[in-house]
């Protein structure tokens, strides 16, 4: 597969919503590489694209013109159970409202991801929880769980089955600023000692500072990057 | 791990148990519908079955149909008739029993009240033996006494009051242990029915033939004299069943079928109870799956973040699907053993409440209420599983 070690490559997108008078124009020819093993921060205003960008490189919505590869394959035609199975084997997401299940503990939140991707068996669900400090509240459900515990509870859900790559939608947000640096240290650690690729959307120039590089957005395309 | 469809049932106790709850009921009514509209006709068949008789002979324009009938339409010449028939040249016929039957409320609801002959009542009840008291009019005194009667007044006008009745043993009454129950009767307790005022002699078991058995010879007085309703016919040994109704056929206004095919006929005139019960089963089943749609379309909706997280993550249709379906399989399958389980105090409460009702719950009927409740189940699981699979995965995770 020639990636040129480009494990993400967008270009030319776009996506817009409504009809009529009423269309926003929310991406604009939108390009995009992003190398294996790099934390790349992608950094905008409200309003300007950060997370509908994620949605469509996470695949969880198609973008109406322009091509996303991931891992050198080309997936902006595929039909929805092969973008399923990319989701599946290739991505793991953190959401900024954490997005745990409710009814399950966060024992079983990890242990219904890796269900999910076929992967119940061998993976080490007390060793993820453990690295992301929240062990102790394993059998809790997320109601019983500070914000911070489930962001990381939420965070160890993504990384336990080693997706190739992981898309952050604000993770800090709505997190207190101990609980959003711990949870940055823990990504950056990943990022360094496990070469886990990370694409994290934030408005916040600290949190951007834990990446390898900042992408800056404004109107549905990128400005200018800096490393 | 728990698995996600019992968490979130669990989770769910109230919204769960109630719609198991709906499901139970309408298990509930069908399994016991089912055992008792059946089980009654049963019940009668049976009894009918109990006699030690081989065949029933009938006036030939009485209507195909022998459940209901009452009356006399028969003589003392079709029984000696009957007495005498032969099968290739031999006597066929071991005994005849004449029976007149009267219709009479008594308890709870309307019986058949068979006039015999005293002699004729273990062969009519398959033996059953007294639980309490005595046969009626052990010395058939009635009966003499009534014909004396009608010898002595010739032409003229016959009047015979109740106590010349009762004091011949003519106003006695034998019912059976149900019948007893139903009615709160005991022996030498008095029974008001056809116009005159009873009194329980015997209680017997109960399982033979009819409820409430009076002398034939006041069955006949308040009916037609030397009238009856039908012969319990009993048959010498190795004397065929179809030999002697072909044998009786020659007789124009006699007709006849063996004991086994009044289970038939009873079903021909009952059958159609069937319909309304199974109709009523079927309405119940559905309000049923109803309340599981609704149950799960709630979910489905309530639930549209989870399934969206579920999506995100690339959780195949299947999973999803199966989620749904298992939700509503699970609360199916609690609703069918609960329901199942609910129809057997559901059966001796009715017995209880109306001792004459029978409900028998058969393996079958509660195999076909297993299989109408997962039925339902999976029925009421494809909107609610088809809304789950078309929930926009961003609009649903953004959701407040």
């Amino acid at each position: 597969m020639n990636d040129n070690g480009n494990i993400l490559l967008a270009s030319g997108l776009h996506k817009s919503f409504g009809r009529g008078a009423g269309k926003v124009h929310v991406l604009r020819g939108l390009d995009l590489q992003v190398r294996r093993g790099e934390f790349l921060a992608v950094m905008g205003s409200s309003g300007c694209g950060k997370s509908t960008l994620l949605h469509v490189l996470g695949l969880m919505t198609a973008a109406d013109e322009g091509s996303v590869a991931i891992d050198g394959r080309e997936v902006t035609t595929l039909c929805e159970s092969s973008r399923n199975e990319i989701r599946r084997r290739n991505i793991g997401f953190v959401f900024q409202r954490f997005n745990l299940i409710g009814v399950l503990s966060g024992y079983d939140n990890i242990l219904l991801s890796l269900k999910v991707r076929g992967l119940a068996d061998g993976r080490d669900v007390r060793g993820v929880l453990e690295a992301m400090g929240v062990w102790h509240v394993a059998r809790r459900k997320p109601a019983q769980m500070s914000m911070g515990e489930q962001q990381r509870v939420a965070a160890a859900r993504a990384l336990a089955a080693r997706p190739e790559l992981l898309l952050a939608d604000e993770p800090t947000g709505s997190l207190d600023s101990a609980n959003a640096q711990a949870l940055l240290e823990l990504l950056v650690e990943q990022n360094r000692r496990q070469g886990q690729t990370i694409v994290m959307i934030t408005h916040s120039e600290s949190v951007a500072q834990a990446a390898t590089r900042v992408v800056h957005m404004k109107d549905g395309r990128i400005l200018d990057t800096h490393a | 791990m728990v698995p996600l469809p019992l968490a979130n049932l669990w989770h769910h106790k109230l919204r769960s148990s109630l719609t198991a709850l709906g499901v139970a009921i309408g298990i509930c009514m069908l399994v016991t519908l089912s055992g008792l509209s059946r089980g009654s006709v049963d019940e009668i068949a049976d009894r009918w079955e109990a006699v030690d008789a081989d065949l029933l002979v009938f006036p030939a324009n009485a209507s195909d149909n022998i459940a209901a009938l009452s009356g006399g339409g028969l003589g003392e010449k079709d029984a000696q008739l009957v007495r005498q028939l032969a099968v290739a040249g031999h006597p066929a016929v071991e005994y005849v029993a004449p029976v007149y039957i009267h219709r009479g409320k008594i308890g709870s609801g309307a019986n058949n009240i068979f006039g015999c002959a005293p002699q004729d009542l273990p062969r009519l009840t398959g033996g059953r033996r007294f639980l309490e008291g005595r046969v009626f009019d052990p010395d058939n005194n009635c009966e003499c006494y009534l014909q004396h009667r009608i010898g002595q007044a010739g032409q003229g006008v016959l009047e015979i009051s109740d106590e010349e009745l009762a004091g011949n043993g003519g106003l006695e009454m034998v019912i059976d242990r149900r019948l007893a129950r139903d009615a709160r009767l005991k022996t030498g307790d008095k029974v008001h029915v056809l116009g005159r005022d009873f009194t329980v002699v015997g209680v017997m078991q109960e399982g033979g033939l009819a409820r409430a058995f009076i002398p034939r010879a006041t069955a006949q007085w308040l009916g037609e004299l030397d009238r009856y309703t039908m012969f319990f016919v009993k048959l010498k040994d190795g004397v065929a069943s179809q030999a002697a109704l072909e044998a009786l056929r020659p007789r124009r206004n006699l007709t006849g079928i063996t004991i086994d095919q009044y289970r038939g006929m009873l079903m021909d005139m009952l059958g159609v109870m069937y319909i309304y019960t199974d109709t009523a089963n079927a309405i119940t089943l559905a309000v049923a799956c109803l309340f599981i749609l609704v149950s799960l379309y709630t979910m489905v909706i309530q639930r549209q973040r989870e399934i969206a997280i579920l999506k995100s993550m690339g959780a195949r249709r299947r999973f999803i699907l199966g989620g749904v379906l298992s939700e509503s399989l699970i609360i199916a399958a609690l609703g069918a053993a609960a329901g199942i389980g609910l129809s057997f105090p559901a059966a001796m409460g009715i017995e209880a409440f109306r001792p004459v009702l029978t409900v028998r719950i058969t393996w079958g009927w509660i195999g076909v209420a297993a299989v109408s409740a997962l039925a339902v189940g999976g029925l009421a699981a494809i909107y609610p599983a088809w809304k789950a699979m078309k929930i926009d995965v961003v609009e649903a995770l953004t959701l407040e």
